[in-house]
């Protein structure tokens, strides 16, 4: 459900290809026509590789995605947005599940992935690096950036690999009843007594430049990057989502009364862009590496699920157990 | 088919009895359910996590089910303001449901003590001669199915793993039984609600809980301690609780006593 | 030297977490996290169990325990099936090649079957020896 759209660039490869010219060829039309690749299909090692990356990386946005509304399920106020909350948080489980089990059919284990993300070597998305200060930060994350995450999954629910495609479309289902939980509280809370209010515009202050993070800086148009979407791997551009984004909420945000913390943002009435100011990506690339408010805490958090519960999962595994790549 | 509101009478020495009934179950089912829902996205795999979450959000259900009877029948505030704005000496659940998660055997075990009773009451309750708790008591009691069906799974599969896991979670057991056998701490009035067919007295419920119970831990490898060289641990029904209790009460209120008023 | 972790999530409090440099033991062993059951989801009572996905788990009672809840918290939900995955065997893609044939076999189909233009032949033969 937090895909952003950014993948960090990894140290220049020397991407030699030894991959079947014949193989490729087909394996490429096959794309071409809008056939699905499937698990056990042959595929071009960068293929298999970055979709790894990507997959994986969502899976894990997903996990890290449940720790800041997290912060709230205790404190929710009412049982309806006690329910709601407690459910919502469930289906980014879920939906870390429904991802791992994808990337899973391209032979990385669980266990892999899972040591990759706790040992910081695997990267998620950024904006959950940022704290749930108040209750109104819940509605501007389940409103906003489950919007962000809604524009990020409709573009690769079209792409070319199946079990990635098959777990979006159950996931961008569960995330419709998100939107809407979300902007529930969001409208409640702007609508609401004027405590309600401010809070949730100090909320929208805080996050709003985490949200323009979200789909990450313009993409280089690289042959690595036209590859990408040649392949149906990368489905739009970063900038196209962003505009996609903006021009579907920024309204639903004003027509509130509500401001946003960007006194450039505005649609160009020629061109129908969004114009915006400068986005910082200083800080962005600043927190991709670590040094975000909450980074530390998120693995320490995540690690310390998986070792607190190593003796329930040591205790049924069948250690000799030979098993195998799963179907999905 | 639904029963319209407030068309069951009820009769006048049913009335405090009935609703300490149902405050005790509805309290009990508001605070385990926060207690478990405490570990979403904490627990030891994902699959797990998920199960347990959906069992969380079943006993939230259940209290405001219970919640909503209390406020349809017998005139307590709206189940929000009921439930969101009273203070530890007005809570009527057994101590049992107010500990701290602990690690994940306590809320394993704590679970399987539970939903072993609550299914066993919502059993009994589906044939109350008050139609309202009888209907619900039918909802629940398919949910609680569910509920038994990961306790015992669960806890049979870790007590027949190793010896070191069924040791400990014996230990747990041994630990928390005196809490356990708290829930069935006698009610007020309850041998007029037995009479009237509306809720056996807690001895009876009691009784085949520590029955079903013997089974269950024996197929696990593990045993049941004496009940009768047991201490109980009462006063929850009454209002005496834990340190842990109203702790989770402030924390849980936190946002809802910025303004109890407001519609959140 | 060890951080004790402050957070604004209470839970998160309670776990007393502190932060401590990585190490060896921090890495997950394989098979950590179980083997996997491929699971079948039915809707309704008459309809065909569908491949919905899979849950890790350690026995097939776990399995349908966690399929329940994976692949049923939402609509309706008729029955579950569960499966271990090593006891799926699945045909290779590579071997779809035998399919390729099969929608030309008209013989196997309704439509591979057209007499109307034999019927329309021999009426108009009929009726012309009819009418000399």
């Amino acid at each position: 459900m937090y895909g952003g759209g950014y993948i960090p660039k990894e140290e220049s490869r020397k991407t030699v290809s030894n991959d079947d010219p014949e193989m490729l060829a087909t394996f490429e039309e096959r794309v071409t026509r809008g056939e699905k690749v499937e698990p056990r299909d042959w595929m071009p090692a960068e293929y298999r590789r970055q979709l790894i990356r990507m997959i994986e990386q969502h899976a894990h946005s997903e996990i890290i995605g449940a720790l800041p509304e997290g912060t709230w399920i205790t404190r929710a106020p009412g049982f309806r947005r006690k329910l709601a909350l407690m459910a919502k948080v469930q289906d980014e489980v879920g939906h870390a599940q429904l991802l791992y089990s994808a990337a899973e059919t391209l032979g990385k284990s669980r266990e892999a992935m899972t040591n990759d993300l706790i040992n910081g070597k695997s990267k998620y998305s950024n904006v959950f690096n940022y704290p749930a200060k108040t209750w109104a930060d819940v509605a501007v994350i389940g409103f906003l950036i489950d919007a962000a995450a809604i524009v990020n999954q409709v573009a690769n629910s079209k792409g070319s690999y199946g079990p990635y495609c098959r777990a979006l479309e159950r996931i961008c289902y569960e995330e419709s009843f998100h939107l809407k939980q979300g902007h529930s509280v969001f409208v409640y809370l702007a609508t609401g007594t004027p405590l309600q209010r401010s809070m949730l515009q100090d909320a929208l202050n805080r996050w709003w430049k985490p949200i323009m993070h979200f789909f990450g800086p313009s993409d280089e148009m690289s042959e690595h990057t036209l590859t990408l979407m040649k392949w149906k791997v990368k489905m739009a551009t970063n900038d196209d989502m962003r505009q996609q984004f903006l021009s579907l909420y920024v309204p639903k945000i004003q027509e509130l009364g509500l401001t946003l913390p960007d006194a450039e943002l505005r649609k160009d009435p020629e061109s129908g862009k969004w114009l915006f100011g400068d986005p910082d990506w200083a800080e962005f690339f600043a927190v991709i590496r670590g040094n975000g408010p909450c980074n530390a805490e998120r693995l320490a958090v995540r690690k310390a699920a998986e070792v607190n519960g190593a003796w329930v999962r040591q205790a049924l595994r069948q250690a000799d157990a030979q098993y195998v790549t799963p179907l999905a | 088919m639904n029963l319209p509101l407030n068309s069951v009478p009820i009769e006048e020495t049913h009335l405090e009895p009935l609703r300490h009934l149902l405050t005790a179950l509805a309290d009990d089912h508001l605070i385990l359910g926060h207690r478990h829902s405490e570990w979403t996205g904490l627990g030891p795999i994902l699959e797990e996590d998920i199960a347990f979450s959906s069992i969380a959000q079943d006993q939230m259900g259940h209290a405001l089910g219970f919640y909503t009877l209390l406020h349809e029948y017998f005139g307590t505030p709206d189940p929000d303001i009921h439930a969101f704005t009273r203070n530890e000496a007005a809570f009527s659940c057994c101590q049992l449901v107010e500990w701290p998660i602990g690690e994940y055997d306590f809320s394993l075990v704590r679970h399987l003590f539970f939903d072993l009773a609550a299914g066993l009451r919502m059993e009994t309750l589906s044939h109350s001669s008050f139609k309202p708790l009888a209907q619900l008591a039918t909802k629940i009691r398919g949910e609680v199915k569910y509920h038994m069906f990961h306790a015992k799974t669960m806890v049979g599969q870790l007590g027949n793993s190793s010896e070191t896991v069924r040791s400990r979670l014996q230990t747990t057991i041994n630990r928390q039984f005196g809490l356990a056998l708290g829930m069935f701490e006698s009610r007020p009035g309850e041998q007029i609600l037995d009479d009237a067919n509306i809720a056996p007295i807690e001895a009876k419920w009691r009784e085949r809980w520590l029955e079903a119970l013997h089974t269950i831990l024996e197929s696990a490898g593990l045993h049941l301690p004496d009940p009768d060289r047991t201490e109980p641990v009462y006063g929850g029904r009454k209002g005496y609780h834990t340190e842990f209790l109203q702790p989770l009460l402030t924390e849980m209120t936190e946002v809802f006593r910025l303004d109890p008023q407001a519609e959140w | 030297m060890s951080v004790e972790i402050r957070s604004l999530d209470p839970r998160v409090n309670r776990l007393g977490l502190h932060i401590h440099e990585p190490g060896a033991a921090d890495t997950l062993p394989p098979h950590d996290h179980w083997g996997t059951y491929q699971v079948f989801h039915q809707k309704k009572r008459g309809d065909r169990h569908g491949a919905v996905g899979i849950v890790h788990a350690p026995s097939p009672e776990l399995a349908m325990v966690y399929a329940k809840e994976q692949f049923g918290r939402r609509g309706e939900t008729a029955n579950l099936w569960v499966v271990d995955t090593r006891h799926v065997l699945a045909l290779d893609y590579g071997d779809q090649d035998m399919f390729a044939t099969t929608p030309e076999k008209s013989y196997r189909d309704p439509g591979g079957y057209k007499v109307n233009d034999k019927i329309d032949e021999y009426r108009e033969k009929m009726s012309h020896e009819l009418t000399p």
